[in-house]
């Protein structure tokens, strides 16, 4: 059976909306919803251009609305976090009065019976708005628009920003080769698997070979050594993001396992200051105890399941000017 | 040449900026895309198909933003592509644009390149949306310190690399960075940001966008009927290798090599060092200017560094390169590969201003993406048969 890992990336991303769909936001906050004239047409939202032809488009702003007639719809029975209301609802294609183009928004009418063509709706607006599509919450049955909770008024300056919070979760599979590799380092042994083509070995539980483009399978494990040499090294200014989760400079090295040609790149280092690190430096294998083993593994993360990192072992540097060339 | 010859016509950019919150994606492509019409003298009307290159999607976190500016780009009703290859994507563009041109499909095709590194944060977008990211500082200091040691390079190559470029970008109009008291000093001062890159020989952030034109012979003829010379495009490649496996050298990368000898036999360059007037390589940190000398055959091997330190790549030296300032001066991501291949066209053209390098008859256009992996480069020359 194939194992998933779950991962949620989230990051607030902030859009620059430029001069007419800032207008569109802007008006938003003060309960009017702007189209602009195009030709014979009046697009809803606004476009900076002419979709037809790309020609630039004077910016002839309309009012629109604020009712409208639904000229489609889906029924949405079971909505998700990111869908604009937490109980089944509607989205439809909504000509407001006044427009050519119809706008896709929330219709808030309880159950799909509720919902047909030329329906009339209007619509809900957030008390609090700040120049966002959900300053309108959803469109409702009827030709009367609301607002709800405290209306608080409009922006009193031009919106050029939105903030835009991004999320995804996804599943990726785990090969098998990961998972034998995280099992191995549970047992604090480093595994490692030997293409039968070109004799090269990678660690890591990475099943493949990309030279040869083949698949490694468990008749391809080596157990690698637990120690080696920096080969080279990255000492990284963090720059500070939302999800850093760094602060000071660190270090990632490259490890040359003695007696091979296996490289453990980006490796944590343990009781090696940023400052001390340098090429030749000899290593062991830090493994983590019982107490610190997390479903997530040790510092190397991934596959490299309990393998904490690189720690100095006291023996003589290397010397050897082509090291700093060992970096895959 | 066994491919139909092909030229650009027209070259256009933005004014390159840590934010452009005035704009929207779709009014800053268009600014590059307008300015590039009006070079060529044409309408969106004459743009046949369209190819939009931009760096990953997590840099803005607008999924598929080919399709979103389709009718931004005028390509409604129109073959529209999106190109993927991690930093050379912009080099790319220019190359998969071409190709169809070439290939006869399409007489005129626009391609347009794009970053809005304003809206994301780079860091967060190169480690893959998770902390402790390497950057792509961290990723390349490496392999910095490899060449440092292989060639026995003085320290002070890599400031030089940085004075020169942000020299050259003060001559420039859309340059990003405008240092006007740039120093070997001010750089040897500035934070150590992933040893031994300092924060003065890194490339900045930036908004920003291109577009180049590219059209048939008979289309390329006309301009330059019209006194607008093309750029004639004498070759082009795009190579690539498998991210890590034993033996694997960043330093002079197989696809680099392949890369340049690829360009090189095609365009019939036999002499690279004597025989280009001028290169564009895509250098967002500065010590990736020697190693790009010598991967791409400009100097010889650990000889690249050379070349800097005599002066030979200033402006007024005898392989001007990266004259418009480079990566390290302006960094809108996806289109910092295709503004390469644009001012290199621009070269050969007579069309880089204040920039210019006196006589530019052949130049190349070089980018470079992920872990020294995607290779992408053009030759172009003021005529189609610059050797005689």
């Amino acid at each position: 059976m194939t194992r998933f890992i779950e991962s949620t990336i989230t990051f607030p991303y902030k859009r620059s909306l430029g001069p007419v769909v800032g207008a569109f936001m802007t008006a938003l906050t003060e309960k009017k919803i702007l189209g602009i004239r195009c030709r014979d047409a009046v697009l809803v939202p606004p476009m900076e251009w002419d979709p037809a032809t790309g020609a630039e488009l004077p910016h002839e702003f309309v009012e629109v609305g604020p009712a409208g007639t639904v000229e489609s719809w889906t029924w949405v029975p079971a909505p998700s976090e990111q869908h604009p209301l937490d109980h089944p609802f509607a989205f439809a294609l909504v000509l407001l009065d006044g427009a050519t183009t119809p706008l896709l928004h929330a219709v808030d009418a309880g159950t799909p019976s509720a919902m047909s063509e030329g329906m009339r709706v209007a619509p809900r607006w957030r008390g609090s708005r700040v120049g966002r599509i959900d300053d309108i919450i959803c469109f409702v049955p009827g030709d009367m628009a609301e607002t709800e909770g405290e209306d608080t008024g409009g922006a009193g300056e031009p919106v050029t920003r939105m903030d835009y919070l991004a999320s995804i979760t996804y599943r990726n599979p785990v090969p098998e080769a990961a998972d034998r590799a995280t099992e191995a380092s549970r047992e604090h042994r480093l595994l490692g698997l030997r293409c039968p083509t070109c004799g090269r070995v990678y660690a890591g539980g990475r099943g493949l070979c990309p030279v040869d483009a083949i698949e490694l399978g468990p008749d391809c494990e080596v157990d690698l050594p637990h120690t080696g040499t920096i080969t080279n090294f990255a000492i990284v200014t963090p720059v500070q993001y939302p999800g850093q989760t760094e602060t000071e400079p660190f270090v990632r090295a490259f490890v040359l396992l003695d007696g091979t040609d296996v490289i453990i790149p980006y490796s944590a280092v343990i009781e090696l200051p940023a400052d001390r690190v340098k090429v030749g430096i000899r290593v062991d294998a830090v493994w983590a105890s019982p107490a610190e083993e997390t479903e997530e593994g040790g510092g190397m993360g991934g596959s490299w399941g309990s393998l904490l990192g690189w720690i100095p072992n006291g023996e003589p540097d290397l010397d050897d000017p082509d090291l700093v060339n060992r970096i895959f | 040449m066994s491919t139909p010859p092909v030229a650009v016509v027209g070259v256009g950019q933005t004014h390159h900026k840590s934010r452009r919150l005035d704009v929207s994606f779709g009014g800053l492509v268009r600014e590059a895309v307008f300015r590039a019409l009006e070079d060529a003298q044409m309408t969106l009307a004459d743009i046949d198909a369209v190819v939009l290159g931009k760096a990953p999607d997590l840099f803005e976190g607008v999924m598929k933003p080919e399709l979103y500016l389709s009718d931004a780009l005028g390509a409604v009703g129109k073959p529209m592509f999106r190109v993927h290859t991690a930093g050379s994507v912009g080099g790319t563009t220019a190359i998969v644009a071409a190709s169809h041109v070439q290939a006869g499909k399409h007489k005129t095709v626009l391609a347009v390149a794009f970053e809005k590194q304003s809206e994301g944060n780079a860091q967060f977008a190169l480690g893959s949306g998770k902390g402790a990211s390497l950057g792509a500082g961290g990723a390349f200091a490496p392999f910095i310190r490899a060449y440092i040691q292989r060639s026995g390079a003085p320290e002070h190559i890599g400031w030089k690399v940085a004075v020169k470029d942000r020299l050259n970008a003060l001559k420039n109009p859309y340059a990003h960075l405008k240092i006007e008291d740039i120093s070997i000093e001010k750089v040897k001062a500035s934070p150590m940001m992933w040893e031994p890159i300092r924060f003065l020989e890194s490339c900045p952030s930036s908004d920003g966008a291109c577009a180049v034109v590219i059209t048939d012979a008979a289309g390329a003829n006309a301009a330059a009927a019209d006194g607008r010379p093309p750029a004639w495009i004498l070759s082009a490649s795009s190579r690539s290798e498998p991210p890590s496996f034993p033996g694997r050298d960043p330093v002079r990368p197989a696809a680099a090599l392949q890369c340049a000898a690829d360009v090189y036999a095609a365009a019939g360059i036999t002499d690279p060092r004597r025989q280009i007037d001028t290169a564009e390589l895509y250098v967002p940190f500065s010590w990736l200017e020697p190693i790009w000398l010598e991967a791409f055959g400009l100097a010889d091997e650990g000889e690249g560094w050379k070349l800097v330190d005599d002066g030979t790549t200033e402006l007024g030296g005898s392989l001007p390169v990266n004259p418009s300032g480079g990566v390290l001066s302006s960094n809108p991501i996806g289109a910092s590969g295709l503004l390469r291949f644009a001012e290199a066209a621009n070269q050969v053209r007579g069309a880089a201003g204040e920039h210019q390098v006196d006589g530019a008859k052949v130049a190349i256009g070089m980018a470079y993406g992920a872990n020294n992996q995607y290779f992408s480069t053009w030759a172009v020359g003021s005529s189609l048969h610059p050797f005689g």
